[in-house]
């Protein structure tokens, strides 16, 4: 079970004053949950390799945290800006290792639901949206993309590029 | 990738921090605008109505829009370094608005031919041109290095913003000395210097905040 958003807030303002144990807990909790808020949203192989990355990021810059404010959308913000680093970044990997078994476990209440990568992705134009789920977050080439979406393969790349260029401009967007 | 992460490195790294403070931000770039008023004050003089202590509407006018501008947009660049999902403020959006005032208001003075009696000051023009962008970019300094500490996640809108609002605040500290009454000057030279700011904050400040 991960820790509600009082807890963990609780926890990072602890942390922020150099509570080693609050902290230890914080990070092994917010492992957790960046495992849930990921799955499905990049390739099984990378989620680990994000997963740390947003801990490093959390602890960089674990003074840019409001104790006046909500924890968990400031982690979501975090993650987000990795996540969408991370599908700039070229990477190959086989379809088949999306783990969809981890999918639906029943996280995303309401604030979960506002804060989700499905939430940011919504946002994009159908076809943005398409084109990055296909390449970047299944691992299709872009001649497979093009064949399943009926974009010629010059388009699918051009809806990858806008489409990642708008995700950086909506990561704070509920 | 991280074959060397260890959670246990992270917590034995762990020490106190002060949550950053947006007023604590915005200190430094207030004293940026003090320093500079000051300094145009003490070297090239102030303006004479304020001299006289009747400013003119014009000037007071010009010196409220531009801190609005400044203030606003300093503050939504300085709220970017603590990102949230859900932190939509658009106060800056309001305030930009509000310095369209001047270039509308040159627009329709043109289009209304009052212009011809009012033709735009070229020399002092760029001397208030360099002069604004000279103090916008000190005034910018302690905004980056404040974003850098952060965590900004919309580095593009940080950029425009870091311009908009260094722009704004290095005018307002020129216009304590800056000579010009007509709307067209203040206009064509202020907006122009403002834009500038705002163009090399988005193709300069992204680079220096990735993080």
């Amino acid at each position: 079970m991960i820790a509600n958003e009082e807890t963990l807030k609780n926890l990072m303002v602890r942390s922020q004053g150099g509570d080693k144990q609050s902290y230890s807990v914080l990070l092994e909790q917010t492992g957790r949950w960046l495992g849930r808020y990921f799955s499905n949203k990049i390739s099984s192989d990378a989620i680990d390799d994000l997963i740390q990355e947003t801990l490093i990021s959390l602890h960089r810059k674990r003074d840019s945290f409001d104790p006046s404010r909500a924890y968990l959308p400031w982690i979501a913000a975090i993650a987000r800006y990795r996540w969408v680093d991370r599908l700039r970044q070229t990477y190959k990997h086989q379809a088949s290792t999306l783990d969809f078994d981890v999918a639906e476990d029943g996280h995303e209440d309401v604030v979960g639901a506002k804060i989700s990568i499905d939430r940011l992705l919504t946002m994009l134009p159908d076809k943005q949206a398409e084109a990055i789920q296909l390449v970047k977050v299944e691992g299709y080439s872009i001649a497979e993309a093009s064949n399943q979406t009926g974009q010629s393969e010059s388009l699918v790349k051009v809806n990858i590029h806008r489409g990642l260029k708008k995700l950086a401009t909506l990561i704070e967007s509920e | 990738m991280h074959n060397n992460f260890s959670i246990d490195d992270l917590v034995n790294d762990l020490t106190p921090v002060k949550p950053m403070n947006i007023n604590r931000g915005l200190l430094l770039p207030a004293i940026m605008v003090v320093a500079f008023a000051t300094l145009f004050v003490t070297q090239l003089g102030l303006r004479a109505d304020l001299a006289a202590g009747i400013p003119s509407m014009v000037t007071l006018m010009r010196g409220g829009v531009l801190i609005l501008l400044g203030l606003a947009t300093a503050h939504a660049v300085l709220r970017m370094a603590q990102p949230s999902v859900g932190n939509g403020s658009q106060g800056w959006a309001w305030a930009v608005g509000a310095a369209l005032l001047f270039p509308l208001s040159a627009l329709i003075i043109t289009i209304s031919n009052i212009s011809s009696d009012m033709p735009v000051n070229v020399n002092n023009g760029w001397y208030c041109f360099k002069m604004c962008l000279s103090a916008s970019a000190a005034t910018a300094i302690p905004m980056i290095l404040w974003l850098r500490k952060g965590a900004p996640t919309s580095l593009e809108r940080a950029g425009w913003l870091t311009g908009l609002a260094a722009g704004g605040l290095g005018a307002f500290a020129y216009s304590f000395h800056c000579p010009f009454t007509s709307v067209i000057d203040i206009s064509v030279w202020y907006s122009g210097a403002i834009g500038t700011s705002a163009i090399i904050g988005r193709l300069v400040v992204p680079h220096l905040i990735r993080w």
